[in-house]
């Protein structure tokens, strides 16, 4: 965490977590970040309700078909500068459901990806070290929007 | 001028609760300012989060007044079919009820109205 800028702490992130069809092993891990082992929030970093609140965006699953107009709407509901990051192989390129019918393919062909975090699932270091990325693209978004 | 009023209820001054008011604005629009900026008006950042599904019109999504007592209308539905009938909103059949019964009235009276 010392690689994160003093300015990055400025704002808590706020993030809103999306399946958009995970098996629930990404899930888990994202749950694994928020326990007291990992305790994300000490540094801010919280899940919230709605993703009208959130600064960041975090998917993960491939998009299912019935998924494809939520995530959009997830999107467009997070107020800008917004980041996306996605967890795990699945949403990045389908991972072992890519041949499913069911599927519209990995996140970044529904909406833009700023962050991806490869694994399946991807350990809870690798989830924190993704959202740290992401902040510090935001607050460069944030710096450039000012 | 005293305004204060002392009653065995409690102490009472307008120019204290105006001055309450006045604070409780003030803090109101302060927290209000210290809200997000960056929502853009009219897009689907400022609509209600429904887990994603598109927001119905607000008229399939409110409940109106008249289901409260639904029950009521649907249980007495015979008797409300009558009443409506009587109510054509024409205001000359008003006036004609009007007179029918005081017409009925008077009738009633002069007949009974002295015994």
């Amino acid at each position: 965490m010392s690689k994160v800028p003093t300015k990055s702490f400025d704002r808590s992130l706020w993030v809103f977590h999306v399946n958009t069809g995970s098996c629930n092993g990404c899930d888990i891990e994202i749950l694994a970040a928020l326990t007291p082992r990992y305790d994300v929030e000490r540094f801010g970093i919280k899940l919230v309700g709605s993703p009208r609140h959130a600064d960041a965006l975090l998917v993960t699953g491939p998009v299912t078909r019935d998924m494809v107009d939520k995530v959009k709407r997830f999107y467009e509901q997070v107020p800008d500068p917004k980041v996306v990051i996605v967890i795990g192989s699945c949403g990045i390129s389908g991972g072992v459901f890519h041949e499913s019918y069911n599927l519209m393919g990995p996140v970044d062909k529904v909406i833009p990806v700023d962050v991806y975090v490869p694994g399946c699932p991807p350990r809870p270091e690798a989830i924190i070290d993704g959202v740290v990325k992401a902040w510090m693209k935001l607050e460069r978004l944030r710096g450039e929007n000012k | 001028m005293n305004l204060d009023f002392l009653t065995p209820y409690g102490f009472w001054n307008p120019i204290i609760w105006l001055l309450v008011i006045f604070v409780a604005l003030l803090i109101a629009y302060l927290i209000w300012l210290r809200g997000n900026p960056r929502y853009k008006r009219g897009t689907e950042q400022t609509k209600p989060f429904l887990s994603g599904y598109a927001p119905e019109s607000k008229e399939a999504m409110r409940v109106s007044a008249s289901n409260i007592y639904w029950g009521f209308t649907s249980a007495l539905k015979g008797y409300y079919d009558f009443l409506r009938k009587m109510h054509t909103g024409d205001v000359r059949d008003y006036l004609g009820w009007y007179v029918g019964i005081v017409a009925i009235m008077l009738i009633l009276y002069i007949l009974w109205g002295g015994a």
